[in-house]
């Protein structure tokens, strides 16, 4: 069976690479980085090679707790897997999941980042190379395809489990009281680390990678350097962890997917059901100055566009990456070390750019659904200031508060309105952009009630054609806010309300710009965009 | 029936459409009278799909016109696109709205004053028995309830030609029979109702003219007297298609009727 899903992964990579030349630009690259960064991991173990045991038992425990984090965490705040070998495609063969666990596994190592990764857990077998050291030699060159292994389940598992959780109400709900229990730990293991100061915190080092070194994060690169160290029973012990470890990740990987064969992501749980969000808001707003049919459409097409950030898991996951994880990880590590104050401070214009330009997809999300659009013939200044709408009602409220934020964890609260004007520009700018190459340029996403976090095989090439358009186009467009802004950070604080007045102008001349282009570009292409987004 | 007008509901010249090397409509003329019950029947692939969607604006043909109560589809789409109501076949909705938001999503999107879409929409739930399903999302519809909800969208705004691509696929009998109601009462009023098939039978009972298309093209239109010529649809549809088609490949047609 194993043999069978490996033939099936490389027809597959040789017909997408057929299909697709971009792909192949991105595998070279991939590769070409890969080489470059791999002289460094070498000069690095060679190096710690020569230090200590205790030493090399600390930066290895560290290093390993990283990349176990990272290939957790990453996938998930940048979707980007290749679902072509999704189990669910294989739920008609009848073969039960669990027999197929060992091909996907091996299909699945099959990959830059993977084989990067493998190299890396192979740096122990380098570090524990000296003649002294032969048994954590053996022990290391036996536990890398353990290390490797586990973190490319890790990611599997982690992807799996948030896109169940993203999907379902349920799970939802738990997995929010999880998550805020993470933030919660983690906030106060920052705030220790804070009152120590990094000085502080680097001495404690030692004792955090002794209590990490048990734990399923890097019990497999602790193992070695325990036999090095002359502790046999501690070398088993750490052994067995990661070995149990990664099999209660196979596990959990194979559950998931029986899971996803048995009830799809988007199909279980109890029946969804919401209150008329549509009509009665419509005619609240409709007896006021928007009257005219085409703004009761935009006002209808804003109103769905917001049930999309509530309900459909592919906006929840946008959510996730581009909002919640860097405010996060900004605030998280602002707390802790002296950072440069334009981190928090450059917070605002990043988060409002990642949602606005993010929205180029917006018309590949309704799928082929839009014909409702076309048939109805739309205006499509309607259609675009629907969207927009949908996105500023909570977008602007947000960039304010992120941005006054901002300034106070920098500590320069004199820049709080300049903040907030390079928000908001930036925010204008990223939808304006995204009002027109929405209209013009589609590519294929996750199907409503698909996985948000599976690509669909074929769309690399149209998906970086439409990002690096609509990034370029954002960074020009807001060009003007950001100087202002920097002149406010840089050289004259009292300049702040200039950078907020040239942010709201900028912003909203560039929204009122991509309403009415993008609105000529769909009045001319709506039905060309139809053809292609129903294939 | 009213005597015909001059001017056809519907009236395709020259339609053609190719999708690669491939020709799904080969410059097909038909002309739908307003008023009439009109079937378009033919095998799989015959082109129905293709057909429809160029006829409603959804999809932009290579060659021909098509006309609309006399209003060119791609000169004056807007007025056009008031005029007609589409039922797609295998097209998504936006299935995170509840039925009754759809509907009146539809008829907003048209732009419909708030309150006549409310009353509608009422009236539209209660006709297709779409009450029970209360405030659940589309995506959680079976596919009979999701076709209906796609029927009401096709109505809300009062068209006076309706054209349905399959809309009696995935639909329980019950449904179906309420269904036919509706649309024989519309077409009772003075509207007109074009539905695409592969079921002969269904054809046979529910409308009063068929075109029998295949390649691409209209082997043969006009009432249903006229066509089956006395020997009833299913044998008239084989010769139609030729020695090919035997009874072997009508043998699938019957029992994939929902």
């Amino acid at each position: 069976m194993a043999a069978t899903v490996l033939r099936l992964r490389f027809a597959l990579l040789r017909n997408t690479l057929r299909a697709e030349p971009w792909r192949l630009v991105l595998l070279v690259v991939g590769v070409l980085w890969a080489l470059l960064a791999l002289p460094s991991v070498l000069s690095g173990a060679v190096w710690l090679s020569g230090q200590g045991v205790d030493v090399a038992h600390d930066v290895l425990v560290v290093a390993g707790t990283l990349l176990a984090v990272g290939w957790a965490v990453v996938p998930v705040v940048l979707p980007s897997l290749d679902d072509s070998l999704d189990v669910r495609r294989f739920a008609t063969s009848g073969v039960p999941p669990h027999r197929l666990v060992p091909g996907l596994l091996l299909a699945s190592l099959l990959g830059v980042p993977t084989a990067f990764t493998a190299m890396v857990c192979l740096a122990p077998v380098i570090v524990w190379g000296g003649p002294g050291t032969r048994p954590a030699l053996v022990v290391a060159a036996v536990l890398a395809p353990v290390l490797a292994a586990t973190c490319v389940v890790t990611s599997r598992v982690a992807t799996g489990a948030v896109a169940r959780a993203l999907g379902a109400r349920r799970a939802r709900e738990a997995g929010l009281v999880l998550a805020l229990v993470g933030v919660l730990a983690l906030v106060a293991v920052v705030a220790g680390v804070g009152r120590l100061g990094l000085e502080g915190a680097l001495e404690r080092v030692p004792a955090v990678a002794e209590v990490l070194g048990w734990t399923p994060l890097a019990a497999g690169w602790a193992a070695p350097a325990a036999l090095a160290a002359g502790d046999v029973p501690g070398a088993v012990g750490r052994g067995a962890v990661a070995v149990g470890s990664l099999a209660a990740a196979v596990l959990a990987w194979t559950r998931l997917m029986r899971l996803a064969v048995v009830r799809p992501p988007a199909q279980h749980g109890a029946l969804r059901r919401r209150t008329d969000g549509v009509l009665p808001v419509v005619a609240r707003v409709a007896r006021g100055r928007w009257g005219g049919p085409g703004g009761v459409a935009a006002t209808a097409v804003a109103l769905r566009s917001l049930r999309s950030w509530t309900a459909d898991p592919r906006y929840a996951a946008a959510l996730l990456g581009s909002v919640a994880a860097p405010v996060l990880i900004v605030v998280l590590v602002a707390t802790v070390v002296d950072t440069p104050a334009a981190l928090p401070l450059g917070l605002a214009p990043f988060v409002a750019g990642s949602i606005g330009w993010g929205r180029h997809d917006d018309v590949a999300y309704d799928g082929s659904a839009f014909w409702l659009h076309v048939a109805a013939r739309v205006p499509g200044w309607s259609d675009r200031l629907g969207r927009a709408v949908g996105v500023l009602v909570w977008a602007v409220p947000l960039v304010v508060v992120v941005g006054v934020g901002g300034a106070l964890v920098a500590g320069r609260a004199d820049l709080a309105a300049a903040s907030v004007g390079a928000g908001l520009g930036v925010l204008g700018a990223g939808l304006g952009v995204s009002a027109v190459t929405s209209a013009a340029l589609v590519y294929p996403v996750p199907a409503a009630g698909g996985d948000p976090y599976a690509a669909p095989p074929g769309s690399v090439g149209a998906s970086l054609v439409a990002q690096l358009v609509s990034s370029v186009a954002t960074a020009v467009v807001c060009a003007p806010v950001l100087v202002a802004y920097a002149f406010a950070v840089w050289r004259d604080a009292r300049l702040g309300w200039v950078a907020l007045a040239v942010g709201a102008v900028v912003g909203g001349a560039a929204l009122a710009c991509g309403v009415v282009l993008g609105g000529r570009v769909l009045d001319r292409g709506a039905v060309r965009l139809l053809t292609r987004l129903r294939s | 029936m009213p005597p015909e007008p001059a001017v056809p509901a519907l009236r395709l010249r020259g339609l053609g459409k190719r999708f690669g090397r491939t020709v799904a409509v080969d410059a097909l003329d038909l002309d739908i009278p307003a008023g009439s019950f009109y079937g378009v029947v033919g095998p799989n692939g015959a082109g129905k799909t293709t057909t429809l969607s160029m006829a409603t604006g959804l999809l932009e043909p290579d060659t021909g016109t098509v006309h609309v109560h006399g209003v060119d589809v791609w000169r004056e789409p807007a007025r056009a696109a008031a005029l007609v109501g589409v039922l797609p076949d295998g097209l998504r909705l936006f299935d995170r709205l509840t039925g009754p938001e759809l509907i009146a999503y539809a008829g907003l999107l048209r732009g419909l004053r708030p309150d006549v879409v409310a009353a509608r929409r009422d009236d539209l739930v209660a006709a297709l028995d779409l009450g029970g399903a209360g405030r659940t999302l589309v995506t959680d519809y079976s596919a009979g309830m999701t076709k209906k909800a796609a029927l009401a969208c096709a109505l809300v705004h009062a068209p006076r030609l309706l054209v349905l691509d399959e809309p009696f696929e995935a639909v329980d009998p019950v449904s179906a029979a309420a269904i036919r109601g509706i649309l024989r009462s519309f077409v009772a009023e003075g509207g007109t109702v074009v539905l695409s098939s592969h079921v002969m039978a269904l054809v046979e009972a529910t409308c009063d003219h068929v075109a029998v298309v295949a390649a691409g093209r209209v082997l043969a239109a006009g009432t249903v007297e006229e066509v089956s010529a006395g020997r009833g649809l299913d044998q008239r549809f084989v010769e139609l298609l030729g020695g090919g088609a035997g009874p072997v490949e009508l043998s699938w047609l019957r029992p994939s009727s929902g």
